[in-house]
């Protein structure tokens, strides 16, 4: 199991980690890209509708997703 | 179907010792949407970016302070816009008219000077170097000649012979107020009389005279004690030159020195607490003078400010060019202006504020310059919201040296634009080009 399907997520947009013990502030957007991380989803489908719902170049989303998922892993929350 | 707003994702750890002892790091946002009420963005849309902006308004503010804190307590004072601090034409004619001289250290900036039609007398001439043709001109249009050492004392008595003219002079001195490093590297030395035999060399040679006593203890002076040393050290000698050679010394010149409100990389109180205030430097000198003063007359006393008058009137603004996420997790921007631009950066936490309010939390990030050149950090670790391409900092105080030691370096200079006391933005200095990187190539 991915170390980032046992985060915990609230509706402050806090995320807790029991193993870790740590929490994670995210914002709306964020915890939506978290959840369907934990639904297996690629990061080339969350692009797909993440684009298709919000008001942002696809080029520009791109950076950001790209940028989201390297900090994840700085935290140890994806391999 | 309408498309939401969008907003960039975010994900920080929460740091709950940080938290409770810094308020709330990641939320707070330094904001600077104009100066002198322009609008940040309608400068950069008009000018570009990066650009660098002056405030005269600021500029003039600083001055009437500076001057009233000496003028208040001292019948003669006279300040002497110090050009290396910034020699930009508008700017030298903005102290110009407040009632400034020039003082200058090389040939091109006494020709600058000259070209703006300031006159001999009113020209200080300054620094260890200065070339004796040059120096014959100075003496020639009659401006004011700090000597530094005993070569200049040489060249000057040959210009003397050849012009067939006694010269008066100024003689530089260095000493020790408490202050380290100590500035002995200008001048004569006071305390080991140095100085004084200087004097007499002079005076032996028959064809100078001494009218002025000059120092300039340093650069951010954060205790205006040293300069009640100073000027103390300077009335001695003063007072001893005219008993033994029966000279008038007409004026005593405390140069430059005086710190600006900005912080210090190493100090850790604000620049409100550590940074003394022109009244403290103003009591620190006048004082000394009324007290150790054994002639008849006051001397007029001049100033060589400059950091002081216009750090804090400049300001340089850059745009977000581009961003990535380093191997350590932190966030690294790419600007349009680097360390080519911000000759201080080594020195100054720069003040660093974002042109509006930015969605989302804050993380480390650290802000590069455009150099292919892994030295060119403006800042290591910056608390920012995620920004934008074409989010545009404003980074101050940079109004001392900057722009004079601004880098001809990999980019073009930028260009400088003042905003006049009604608020309206100029350019003052445009944007350098292929043809000024490549003049006077051959
Ligand atoms: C002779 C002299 N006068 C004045 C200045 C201006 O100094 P500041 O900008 O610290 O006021 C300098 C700067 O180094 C200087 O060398």
């Amino acid at each position: 199991m991915k170390v980032i399907e046992e985060l915990v997520l609230d509706e402050n947009n806090v995320a807790f980690h029991p193993m870790m013990g740590n929490s994670y502030q995210l914002n709306p957007i964020a915890k939506e890209i978290v959840s369907a991380i934990k639904q297996s989803k690629s990061k080339d489908e969350i692009l797909q509708e993440l684009s298709l719902k919000y008001d942002v170049a696809k080029e520009e989303l791109f950076i950001d997703i790209s940028d989201f998922f390297a900090k994840l892993k700085v935290y140890g929350l994806l391999s | 179907m309408s498309k939401q707003k969008y907003e960039i994702p975010t994900i920080n750890k929460i740091d709950f010792a940080m938290a409770s002892k810094y308020g709330s790091p990641v939320k707070s946002q330094k904001i600077r949407t104009e100066i002198d009420g322009v609008k940040i963005s309608e400068l950069t849309e008009k000018f570009g970016s990066p650009i660098f902006v002056f405030s005269q308004k600021q500029i003039e503010e600083k001055y009437h302070t500076l001057h009233n804190a000496f003028s208040s307590r001292y019948p003669d004072v006279t300040f002497g816009w110090s050009y290396k601090t910034n020699y930009l034409n508008e700017i030298c004619k903005i102290y110009h008219d407040l009632g400034s001289v020039a003082e200058v250290v090389s040939e091109f900036e006494y020709q600058k000077a000259r070209a703006l039609g300031v006159e001999g007398k009113d020209i200080i001439f300054n620094g260890p170097y200065k070339p004796k043709a040059d120096l014959k001109i100075a003496v020639e249009e009659g401006a004011k000649i700090h000597v530094d050492n005993l070569f200049e004392i040489n060249d000057l008595e040959e210009i003397a012979e050849e012009l067939g003219i006694k010269i008066p002079v100024a003689i530089r001195i260095n000493m020790d107020t408490g202050i380290y490093p100590q500035w002995s590297r200008f001048g004569f030395n006071f305390e080991n009389g140095d100085a004084l035999d200087a004097v007499e060399r002079m005076y032996a040679g028959g064809k100078l005279y001494l009218t002025g006593i000059h120092s300039h203890i340093g650069t951010f002076m954060l205790d205006a004690n040293a300069y009640r040393l100073a000027t103390m050290k300077i009335m001695q000698l003063k007072e001893r030159v005219e008993r033994k050679f029966n000279a008038e010394i007409a004026y005593i010149d405390l140069g430059g020195g005086f710190a600006s409100k900005s912080n210090l990389k190493g100090i850790y109180q604000s620049a409100e607490v550590v940074v003394p205030t022109a009244d403290d430097y103003a009591e620190a000198i006048t004082n000394a003078i009324y007290e150790f003063n054994k002639s008849e007359n006051l001397p007029k006393l001049y100033l060589e400010t400059g950091r002081h008058l216009i750090d804090e009137a400049g300001y340089l603004l850059t745009s977000v060019w581009g961003h990535k996420r380093f191997p350590d997790g932190k966030k690294g921007y790419i600007l349009d202006a680097g360390v080519n631009l911000l000759y201080t950066s080594t020195w100054y936490n720069f003040n660093i504020e974002l042109d509006k309010r930015y969605e989302g939390d804050n993380e480390a990030s650290m802000l590069n310059g455009p150099l292919c050149m892994n030295i060119d950090i403006i800042e290591e670790n910056l608390m920012l919201p995620p920004l934008d391409r074409g989010s545009v900092l404003t980074i101050s105080p940079v109004g001392a040296y900057n722009y004079t030691q601004a880098m001809q370096f990999i980019r073009y200079k930028p260009a400088v634009v003042l905003i006049d006391k009604e608020g309206t933005p100029r350019v003052i200095k445009e944007v350098d080009d292929l043809a000024t990187i490549n003049y006077k190539e051959v």
